[in-house]
């Protein structure tokens, strides 16, 4: 189909674009066995939870249950880029296929862009389910509107980006499966997430207004409720600025390898 | 040692003697084998009771007594059973899966004193955890605590059950994936859908009638009521669902592994 003379190939958009469907191809049949998993791990990270913090808060006024169900499709976007796509990483530097990987005939970029656009895609039907069965289990007015979109894609580009870049600069596999670990745990327990910010003590809250969990909450809750985020530009801002530093770190991590 | 390493012969394989000697030996191999394993697991049982603990706090931002009660009481059963039920299978599953578990099971040592030797680790892996969050929540909240004797009995028995339930998934099931994967929705169900962290009022009226006949609930009620005054009613109720669980997990248990000597 695509595939020409390959000496006419190896340079310009027609072999970078041959590269990227090759490596999409490529990633989506070696993570198939894992596609159904992924996908519970997402519901039950993002549904679940929100159903688990209305058990432990009892009896919810309207606008702490809009915050727990605006929160959890932030929750479920998470465990896929930051966690899973790093400890895939970290699985075949551990097989001993990480080098095979990239000595594909395909540009490094093109393999990076491959990972990033399908961790991109894989965590919107958990993000839209878990929305779902939020909003059936409190039963809430919300408004969502065409921001959704952005802020999806925003907040999912940049956690698939962060985990590559984790991924690949991290060399031992046993470290990476820690942090991600760490990275759930605080997600989950320790992040203004499902919960407002003012909650929190002055120097967590401060943490918080640089590292990118609240800012994912922020983009997700302004686009499905009225009125809870003000401000929503800076969490864009510092959004963008974690994906282009994941880029950044990634690109230095790839290259080094040559 | 020496005043316990009898010269090995017929006359010592049977009888109390022998019994204690073979458990003191399993505990002794338990933790040697575990070593590095125990010191990371009483590590993260202490990180994830405090963290418990103090995320309360965020959760709520101001928290009310009962949650605050219901929480700092929990966790100490979550830290108790959490190794029994999720860990100890884990553990035995990847036995299993390295072929190291046909070995084990070949040491000359009654297998009474095998699984005893393991709920003993248990009991070292979980009390540091327990105490530090508890010592954690009295600092942190303003808790209406009142420590009872019967708290001994329900901390033993909780460890017991859980670790011997857990025990007996992992030796009754074959496929180590499957031990695993299990376990895993444990930990979900544990921390989320049983009442031992929150009263089960706030549980829908199924889940928590389902939960009087599965052992979590029972486990967290004796441990409460240890620590506590008025909070808990009809702890004999409990204290029966919690033995009947832990002798049908011995039973359990002694099947799978007699069909397997």
């Amino acid at each position: 189909m695509v595939a020409a003379a390959p000496a006419a190939l190896r340079r310009g958009a027609p072999y970078w674009l041959a590269g990227l469907g090759a490596m999409l191809r490529f990633d989506l049949v070696s993570s198939r066995e894992w596609l159904a998993v992924l996908f519970i791990v997402q519901v039950l990270m993002g549904a679940g939870m929100a159903i688990i913090y209305g058990f432990y808060l009892g009896d919810m006024p309207v606008q702490a249950a809009t915050f727990v169900a605006t929160g959890a499709p932030t929750l479920a976007v998470i465990p896929l880029g930051m966690t899973l796509s790093p400890q895939l990483v970290a699985s075949r530097k551990i097989e001993g296929t990480y080098d095979f990987v990239w000595s594909l005939p395909v540009p490094r970029a093109m393999a990076a862009l491959s990972s990033f656009v399908i961790f991109t895609a894989l965590a919107i039907p958990g993000f839209v389910i878990t929305l779902l069965i939020a909003w059936w289990r409190y039963d809430l007015a919300l408004a969502v509107s065409w921001w959704v979109v952005p802020a999806v894609l925003l907040t999912s580009l940049m956690s698939a980006s962060v985990g590559f870049a984790m991924g690949h600069a991290i060399a031992n596999p046993a470290i990476t499966g820690v942090l991600t670990n760490l990275v759930i745990f605080v997600a989950l327990m320790f992040s203004p997430i499902a919960f407002p910010i003012e909650n929190f003590p002055g120097w967590l809250a401060a943490a918080h207004r640089v590292l990118p969990f609240w800012h994912m909450a922020n983009v997700v809750r302004a686009s499905l409720a009225r009125g809870l985020v003000s401000d929503v530009w800076v969490s864009y801002l510092v959004l963008g600025g974690w994906t282009v530093g994941a880029w950044a770190a990634a690109a230095w991590a790839v290259g080094r390898r040559r | 040692m020496t005043a316990v390493a009898a010269p090995p012969g017929a006359a010592l394989r049977s009888g109390i003697g022998y019994w204690w000697h073979s458990y003191l030996m399993m505990v002794r191999w338990e933790m040697t084998s575990l070593r590095v394993v125990l010191v990371i697991t009483i590590m993260i049982q202490i990180l994830s009771g405090a963290g418990f603990v103090l995320a309360l706090g965020l959760f709520f931002g101001r928290v009310p007594g009962r949650a605050a009660l219901f929480v700092s009481t929990g966790v100490l059963v979550i830290t108790l059973v959490q190794i029994g039920l999720v860990l100890g299978p884990q553990l035995i599953a990847q036995q299993k899966a390295e072929k190291t578990y046909d070995f084990l099971w070949s040491l000359p040592v009654p297998r009474t004193t095998a699984a005893l030797g393991w709920v003993t680790t248990n009991l070292v892996m979980g009390l540091p955890g327990m105490a530090v969050a508890l010592g954690v929540a009295l600092l942190r909240y303003d808790l209406d605590l009142r420590v009872s004797w019967a708290l001994v009995p329900a901390v033993l028995l909780t460890l017991f059950t859980g670790t011997m339930v857990g025990y007996a998934l992992a030796h009754a099931l074959g496929n180590p994936m499957v031990t695993v994967a299990i376990t895993q929705l444990l930990i979900f169900l544990i921390i989320g859908f049983s009442p031992i962290n929150f009263p089960a009022e706030q549980l829908p009226g199924w889940l928590a009638a389902l939960h009087r006949w599965l052992p979590l609930a029972p486990m967290a009620d004796t441990v409460r009521a240890g620590l506590t005054y008025g909070v808990v009613e009809d702890l004999t109720g409990s204290y029966l669902v919690l033995g009947a669980w832990a002798v049908a997990a011995c039973g359990v248990t002694g099947a799978s592994l007699g069909r397997k000597g």
